[in-house]
């Protein structure tokens, strides 16, 4: 397979952030039967769950480095839900990517599956480690329904998503829409 | 560029493209026109068909049919001979072949013929007794490839004609296309009966071939129509592409640089497995037994198709020992019946000469490797691996 675009080929002969991100990081790995191809992608998370560094190592195919490049470099600087949000839409990744000769929407989807397992461990980790005595909601980017309450009193949200974007909750498997639903129903019925 | 890919297609010799011009320019004839000019056309083609006997050592000038490629001439034989014996039921041929019989054969198995496999071994040869077992009273053909295209291994013919004469009355087909103009063949002296060739592969122009029919064995047409061919194989004969051929043939003939070829390509090889810890060699070590242009070499751990991309962008041209499509990415038919392991198949290369590489191309490729070898190391995620063979990433 070659690249036939110029930045991708650029990205493919120079890739950015190849490597381990600085411990304690949270690692996701993925691979394919189909092709051979390996991929671990490692995040280095802070407080307010941002993703301050990104990293992968791979062996595969051109357009699996250059998605895996393309990929790291997009979610640093985002918090987990939004990155987890980018890592569902294998097929924007492609897009990113135009220009590649022909469908490359499975070297994209493993590289969004390595940072999804990433992401899943760093979630895994906050939960296990969550000991505050209120309930949480979202259990896959640990937020509690405290936190939760703020956001909607203090910035009158009234979507799911802008919930999502305001503290992570609901990014992940979504099975806590229905209590952030009550949350913001419960808010607005007293206002 | 530095062309190390030969065995997919080599450059037209200067020489046959002189010998091509006027067959594209001046003389324009039919050579199955009565006139003048048909007949200077007619005169050029058998010039080529002797210049082609000569190089692959047949008997006779009229064994050699012209075909429009190697795969032509394999689909031609091998389909041909079982139209014309239907009785004959059962094929034998190797896990190695070129797609144009490997596929073929496959196919053949789809619609009603058995087809046994030889298989190879960690070196890429066969088991000579695999096919004394192998062979049956129904065995209509026998299909040998002489030199493998990927690792360059060759396949004892001589013996494999005899072994097939001795116990079965099969016929003996050859696909010659990687070995022709690279290693001496002088089919009046052996037992085969079928060959194929291909003109690009010896610096003739891609668009001609040929198959050499041993006197005696009677094939239906590959294509009906005209009289071309002595009525073997219809359509107006590509004059330019034959003579092209004929020329490319007695260049090989004269050619006395193939110690030259070899030389160059043990330094490259030699050097590569001397100094990259996880290259490996693909095929026999034994270099009598494989062509003296080819090098297969699995980098471990890493993507052939990575290495491939490096080297192109810095003007070196290689092939990898995998196709990649969108969905599967199989790694080469030919190293997975040599069982070489997935990690080392992935990150095949092959190196493949010709007399117009130099000693400084090849100093070159021997420069540039080992960093590009290093830059893929670096970014392997198989680090445990890689440790193990002291090429612990930074």
């Amino acid at each position: 397979m070659q690249l036939n675009s110029e930045p991708a080929a650029e990205l493919f002969l120079n890739p950015r952030n190849v490597g381990d991100a600085a411990q304690p990081s949270f690692i996701g790995r993925s691979s394919s039967f189909n092709c051979g191809a390996a991929l671990r992608i490692s995040l280095q998370v802070d407080r307010s769950q941002r993703i301050i560094e990104a990293k992968f190592k791979a062996a595969g195919c051109s357009a699996l480095v250059a998605s895996a490049s393309l990929l790291t470099d997009q979610v640093i600087g985002k918090t987990t839900g939004e990155a987890a949000e980018l890592g569902q839409q294998p097929g924007a990744i492609e897009n990113l990517l135009c220009g590649f000769a022909e469908d490359r929407i499975d070297c994209a989807a493993l590289v969004c599956e390595a940072l999804l397992s990433a992401i899943a461990r760093y979630s895994d980790t906050v939960r296990n480690e969550w000991n505050g005595d209120e309930a949480l909601v979202c259990t896959c980017f640990g937020v509690s329904e405290r936190t939760i309450e703020r956001e909607i009193q203090e910035n009158h949200l009234s979507t799911i998503a802008e919930v999502t974007r305001a503290c992570n909750a609901g990014a992940g498997c979504r099975s806590c829409y229905p209590l952030i639903e009550d949350i913001m129903d419960d808010y607005w019925r007293t206002k | 560029m530095i062309y190390l890919d030969n065995n997919a297609t080599t450059r037209v010799a200067p020489e046959v493209f002189e010998a091509m011009q006027p067959y594209l320019t001046e003389h324009y004839g039919n050579p199955s026109s009565a006139h003048s000019l048909g007949r200077k056309m007619k005169a050029a083609v058998e010039r080529a068909r002797e210049q082609v006997a000569k190089l692959i050592g047949a008997a006779e000038t009229s064994e050699i049919v012209f075909t429009s490629c190697g795969s032509e001439s394999d689909n031609w034989a091998i389909g041909g001979y079982l139209e014309q014996n239907p009785a004959r039921r059962h094929i034998i041929t190797t896990r190695v072949e070129h797609e144009a019989v490997r596929n073929l054969c496959e196919h053949l198995s789809q619609i009603g013929f058995e087809v046994t496999w030889l298989e190879v071994d960690g070196n890429g040869e066969l088991n000579l007794d695999d096919l004394r077992q192998a062979l049956r009273r129904d065995t209509g053909i026998v299909s040998v490839m002489l030199a493998n295209n990927e690792t360059g291994v060759l396949f004892p013919i001589e013996e494999i004609g005899k072994i097939i004469r001795e116990h079965s009355d099969a016929v003996f087909h050859v696909d010659g296309v990687q070995a022709v103009g690279k290693i001496p063949i002088s089919l009046k002296e052996i037992e085969v009966d079928l060959f194929a060739l291909s003109g690009h592969k010896l610096h003739a122009p891609q668009g001609v071939g040929a198959l050499y029919i041993r006197d005696g064995i009677e094939l239906p047409p590959f294509i009906i129509g005209g009289s071309q061919e002595r009525g073997r194989r219809a359509g107006t004969s590509a004059v330019a592409n034959i003579v092209g051929l004929g020329a490319a043939c007695e260049l090989a003939v004269s050619f006395d640089g193939h110690d030259e070829i070899e030389r160059l390509r043990n330094k490259l090889e030699d050097e590569i497995l001397q100094h990259i810890p996880n290259a490996r060699l693909n095929g026999t070590p034994d270099r009598s037994k494989r062509l003296p242009n080819t090098s297969s070499i699995s980098f471990e751990y890493v993507e052939g198709e990575n290495i491939l991309a490096h080297l192109d962008n810095l003007g070196i041209a290689v092939s990898t020992g995998s196709a990649c499509r969108s969905t599967t990415k199989q790694s080469s038919p030919t190293l997975r019946a040599m069982n070489v392991p997935y990690s080392a198949a992935q990150g095949a290369i092959r190196f493949s000469l010709s007399r117009y590489n130099t000693a400084e191309e090849i100093d070159r490729a021997l420069k540039v490797l080992p960093e590009i070898i290093d830059k893929l190391v670096q970014m392997s995620p198989y680090d445990s691996e890689l440790q193990a063979l002291k090429m612990s990433p930074r």
